[in-house]
């Protein structure tokens, strides 16, 4: 029987500013998912019932919300935010995981070109509503 | 690497909390773990989705009106129990990190269990409109 990781084994197995990292992006997405789930989920809720608006998101809808500076701004906050931590937890699993943390060099950098990737990928996206 | 396998694979088996004498630490870090990783796979899905965007105003519609019938509206309700358990259970853990309230780790994992339950629950309840409409 083995005990979850404590805090400063976590330090240890992460390094200092990941695991520093991962807390202070967590608790930013708090408010930016928060936000992201409240505007496309339920803001709309109300119109959607009475029927004043086909659907809670469509194309016209998110291009109207990001015509707002403060929504772009939300938006790749949010999408840089949400793969750091997601990639990052993905890096806490794998370092216990032997052949992964035998080469854990290659996967951090493995994880950086997936995240940079798809943070491009997933702006260029965004952008569609925003051009 | 200063850590071998062996102390590396620390999580294989359940483990009994020495304060309360139950597995609620060791399931609150299992939760954490598996919503984690379902929120990882959603993402990259959730980002796919958005791309038809690139496909014409069109193209998006049709996807996501697809992706807001009932089914889907279901689904959604547990990506936001998905959502919320890690969320609250992250800052259960911020609060260990600050040394506060580690001996009642376990009253704080029933704490997050509760309020993803309530919270989904009045999710759940706006959302039957969605659920039910014709």
């Amino acid at each position: 029987m083995s005990a979850p990781l404590t805090s400063q084994q976590q330090k240890a197995v992460a390094g200092f500013w990941p695991w520093f990292l991962q807390r202070v992006s967590g608790f930013l997405l708090i408010f930016l998912v928060g936000v992201h789930i409240w505007m496309t989920h339920f803001s709309g809720l109300g119109d959607v019932v009475r029927g004043h608006q086909e659907e809670l998101v469509l194309f016209e809808i998110v291009k109207q919300r990001l015509a707002q500076g403060l929504f772009i701004f939300i938006d790749f906050s949010l999408l840089a935010l949400v793969l750091y931590h997601g990639l990052n937890g993905m890096r806490n699993i794998l370092l216990e995981w032997g052949p992964a943390a035998r080469h854990a060099a290659g996967m951090t950098a493995g994880l950086w070109l997936l995240g940079i990737g798809t943070f491009i990928y997933g702006a260029w996206a965004l952008l569609a509503f925003i051009l | 690497m200063a850590f071998s396998f062996r102390t590396l694979s620390l999580h294989a088996g359940n483990f009994q909390d020495r304060y309360s004498g139950t597995r609620s630490g060791w399931w609150a870090w299992f939760l954490q773990r598996l919503t984690g990783v379902a929120l990882v796979g959603y993402l990259f899905l959730h980002i796919a989705v958005i791309s038809t965007a690139r496909a014409g105003a069109d193209t998006f519609d049709t996807v996501l009106i697809i992706l807001q019938k009932p089914f889907f509206v279901v689904l959604d309700l547990f990506l936001i129990a998905a959502v919320l358990y890690h969320a609250l259970n992250g800052v259960r853990v911020l609060l260990f990190d600050a040394g506060i309230a580690i001996k009642r780790q376990a009253l704080l994992f029933w704490i997050c269990m509760l309020l993803t339950i309530v919270i989904t629950g009045v999710a759940g309840y706006f959302s039957l409109p969605l659920i039910f409409r014709g």
